[in-house]
């Protein structure tokens, strides 16, 4: 035999060894696939009946001779067998490079010595494999589709579900479609009318059970009354707007200041109306140029409202005797100076009515009741901003509300403490005791009410988040508690 | 003479030689067998250990086995270029005429030894740019071929830093090996003993002439080389440049310039001869692999973060030669398509 001869007999017999191997690699690869497919006829056996078997048995042989096939005639070079035979047989790529260079029609002679000496070496080889067996990583996985085949199939088929949902509606409710074959239209406008006497008469049944005060759990019959609601499902709300209208809610409620208190109704604020009426009273004139007779009303008006509790019924008899003496500037002024303390007063229940809580409402009312109904208290005179908390403005008890502490409830208890060291301030002087030998004493809920009003001011005064607020006066009113 | 024998006469001839340097040279047998594969390819050798090693009588015991003229230059920092080349100077005849006559400097020899090449200046190791690319060296104009063949043997110190000027990058890829000696072994170091300290010193043989080395670098670049070892070592200098899109990370993140093409010449070249030696008539893989790291260590440049990390540079090869391999494989594995 030539020597070419001989190189292309080894690389005959490798790459009958590699489609083997490949064939081989391949095919247990498939028999893994085809037992996972020969699962899906086993599991309807139900359904394909007898044949079930047979098929799955088809298909396990079908994969694994399939990708046999595949794998054997995949391709494969003569460079690439040519290399698998170096490796394999320790020739240092000296058949890949005579067949090579043997190929060439200008050979050195070094090329020669190189195809001789590779035909040489081929020859004394033994008949060892050149490509070992590989095993597909899917084959250490076989054993549980094999298993999982072998039960099914001895198992009995298994049974299906019908694919039909459970009716979950009355008789007469399914004898409806019946009704309604031949022409759609004709039989749906009837059943809407039919349909329409009947849920009226259950929402209102709901609606009057919620009237008589019920706990709103639902009902069997209310319920029935929701669900065949079709006047509500006619109804195709807009989904865009519907959230644009939730991201506008969600923006207002970022703006923690700007939310209105719906606990008070501010349109009909005593202020507001004054306000405007005092706006339509101008209407663009001048001063000189207001009408007497109405700016007469407008007094007469606040004055009315003075009396139920405003503190500006001196600014509204002021103006009464300016415009009997014929003195509408200084009425006017007078009507402004009682308006601005209509306003002060509004912007301080604004701030602080709706965050104290009921003790200290009790308090205050029974302070204001202890120093009389023609008392108005010094603070009321001020204008906002000025002398609301001690030691500000015009108050003139710079060191809070002694009185208020001491008088605490005959279920006080007092808090034993020792006096400090250093420097003290001015609420030291309003402990109790008589002087250092004695440890002072605090009344446990006179200080508490203290803080508590501090608490309430901070909230009215400072822009702090609803839910921080309700947390703060959660917390007072569990130490009240105790 | 047919081609069977020429190889036979390589194979015995480079066998001889190694023979004749091991004479001297206890143990290193790798450095040994790099430095005529060096020989043979016709590269040049740069040799890097710390003193005492035995690098300069590896280079000097080399030249006693070639008929060849070989001279020493022992690289200082004041070492001129002219003390390399040579210089023109003035000659009076017989007639009183002067004129300027070339005086040829060390360089002008087949075997050069280039002893602590790092100690002299830039300007003075670039004298040796042209001599060992070209194989001329230029003075006043006038070129001047060197004797061939021209081997240049360099030797470096790494250790003792102080004073010296490294090799610039381009000085460095003019040699076709960078050859680290390392220390001998113990069994190694015993034999040393008891060659140096008894009397009597082994005798060299002259065993090949220069005209030889030329014939048998010529047969060495006959050797074929399949496409797929030549794909390899391309694949191998462009798994060293940080830029490659199939770089390994340590090339990626220690490398700031890679190996030039000098590189993958010198891995085939060097491939060649190793395949010649052994007696074979192309070259393979594994003659790639063990070329490489004596082709490529000077000519990958680390960056900041390789310097600072005490990157190794012939681990990092090793990477780079796993990773070209991986790459020539890839798509060509038999069971892998």
């Amino acid at each position: 035999m030539t020597g070419p001869g001989v190189l292309e007999r080894l690389l005959s017999q490798v790459r009958w060894q590699i489609r083997r191997r490949r064939a081989e690699f391949y095919g247990l690869r498939g028999i893994f696939y085809g037992v996972i497919l020969a699962l899906v006829p086993l599991v309807l056996k139900e359904v394909l009946g007898p044949p079930a078997p047979l098929m799955a048995l088809g298909l396990l042989l079908l994969g694994g001779a399939a990708a046999a096939a595949f794998g054997f005639w995949l391709r494969l070079s003569p460079a690439d067998v040519a290399r698998v035979a170096d490796r394999a047989f320790g020739l240092r790529d000296r058949v890949a490079t005579a067949l090579e260079w043997g190929r060439r029609p200008e050979r050195s002679p070094l090329v020669e010595l190189l195809v001789a000496d590779a035909v040489a070496r081929v020859q004394g080889l033994d008949g060892r494999r050149a490509v070992l067996r590989r095993r597909p990583p899917e084959l250490r996985l076989l054993p549980l589709p094999v298993i999982l085949l072998v039960i099914l199939a001895l198992a009995p088929p298994i049974p299906l579900p019908t694919g039909r949902l459970p009716t979950f509606s009355s008789a007469e409710e399914a004898e409806v479609p019946e009704e309604r074959e031949g022409n759609v239209l004709s039989v749906e406008r009837p059943n809407a009318t039919r349909r329409e006497p009947l849920q009226r008469a259950e929402l209102t049944e709901r609606a009057f059970s919620l009237q008589q005060g019920g706990t709103g759990a639902s009902q069997p019959g209310d319920l029935s009354a929701v669900f065949k609601d079709t006047a509500l499902a006619a109804q195709r709300p807009d989904f865009q707007s519907f959230l644009k209208k939730g991201d506008e809610r969600l923006r207002m409620l970022e703006q923690v200041d700007r939310l209105p208190d719906l606990k008070r109704d501010f349109t009909q604020s005593p202020y507001k109306m004054v306000f405007q009426k005092r706006r339509e009273l101008f209407g663009g004139l001048r001063p000189d140029q207001v009408s007497p007779q109405k700016l007469r009303e407008l007094l007469e008006e606040m004055d009315r409202l003075g009396r139920k509790g405003g503190n500006w019924g001196y600014e509204t008899g002021e103006g009464f005797d300016a415009l009997e003496q014929g003195q509408t500037d200084r009425a006017l002024e007078a009507m402004e100076k009682a308006l601005s303390k209509m306003r002060a007063l509004e912007e301080r229940g604004r701030d602080g009515r709706a965050l104290r809580g009921g003790r200290e409402e009790d308090r205050r009312g029974s302070r204001s009741r202890d120093r009389g109904a023609g008392g108005d208290d010094i603070d009321a005179d001020l204008g906002e901003g000025q002398g609301l908390l001690p030691g500000k403005g015009w108050n003139p008890n710079p060191k809070g509300d002694p009185t208020g502490r001491l008088r605490a409830s005959p279920y006080d208890a007092g808090v034993e403490g020792e006096s400090r060291t250093g420097r003290r301030e001015g609420f030291d002087t309003n402990l109790v005791g008589k002087g250092a030998s004695v440890p002072s004493r605090l009344q446990y809920l006179g200080v508490i009410g203290q803080y508590r009003k501090m608490m309430e001011e901070a909230l009215a005064r400072e822009q702090i988040p609803r839910d921080y607020q309700t947390q703060v006066k959660e917390y007072f009113e569990s130490l009240e508690e105790k | 003479m047919g081609n069977a024998e020429r190889v036979r006469e390589f194979v015995e001839a480079f066998r001889n030689l190694k023979a004749e340097v091991q004479k001297i040279i206890v143990g290193y047998d790798e450095v040994v067998t790099d430095v005529l594969v060096g020989l043979f390819a016709g590269g040049h050798i740069l040799l890097e250990g710390v003193p005492g090693l035995g690098k300069t009588l590896l280079i000097k015991t080399l030249a006693e086995g070639l008929e060849l003229s070989f001279s020493r230059i022992q690289f200082t920092p004041d070492l001129m270029p002219a003390d390399i080349i040579g210089t023109n100077i003035i000659l009076e005849d017989a007639d009183g005429r002067r004129h300027f006559q070339f005086q040829r400097g060390p360089i002008f020899a087949h075997i050069l030894l280039a002893d602590e090449v790092n100690r002299a200046t830039p300007k003075t190791q670039s004298a040796l740019l042209e001599g060992m690319q070209e194989g001329t060296v230029t003075v006043s104009g006038a070129s001047h071929r060197l004797p061939s063949p021209f081997f240049v043997l360099a030797t470096q110190n790494p250790i003792e830093m102080e004073g010296t000027y490294p090799l610039p990058e381009a000085q460095l890829d003019r040699f076709l090996f960078k050859l680290r000696v390392t220390y001998p072994a113990l069994e190694e170091l015993n034999e040393i003993i008891d060659r140096t300290t008894q009397p009597g010193t082994a005798e060299v043989r002259r065993v090949m002439t220069g005209p030889e080395v030329l014939r048998f670098r010529e047969l060495v670049r006959e050797v074929p080389i399949a496409a797929h070892v030549r794909e390899l070592a391309s694949l191998i200098v462009m798994a060293t440049h940080p830029t490659w899109e199939h770089t390994p990370e340590v090339t990626r993140r220690f490398v700031r310039y890679g190996s030039s093409p000098r590189g993958a010449q010198a891995l085939v070249l060097g491939g060649k001869v190793r395949a010649l030696a052994d007696g074979r008539y192309n070259v393979s893989v594994e003659d790639l692999r063990a070329v490489a790291p004596s082709a490529l260590r000077h000519r990958i440049i680390l960056n900041f973060e390789g310097e600072a990390e005490g990157a190794d540079v012939d681990t990092m090869i090793g990477q780079v030669l796993e990773q070209a391999e991986a790459q020539s494989r890839r798509g060509k594995e038999v069971f892998l398509r």
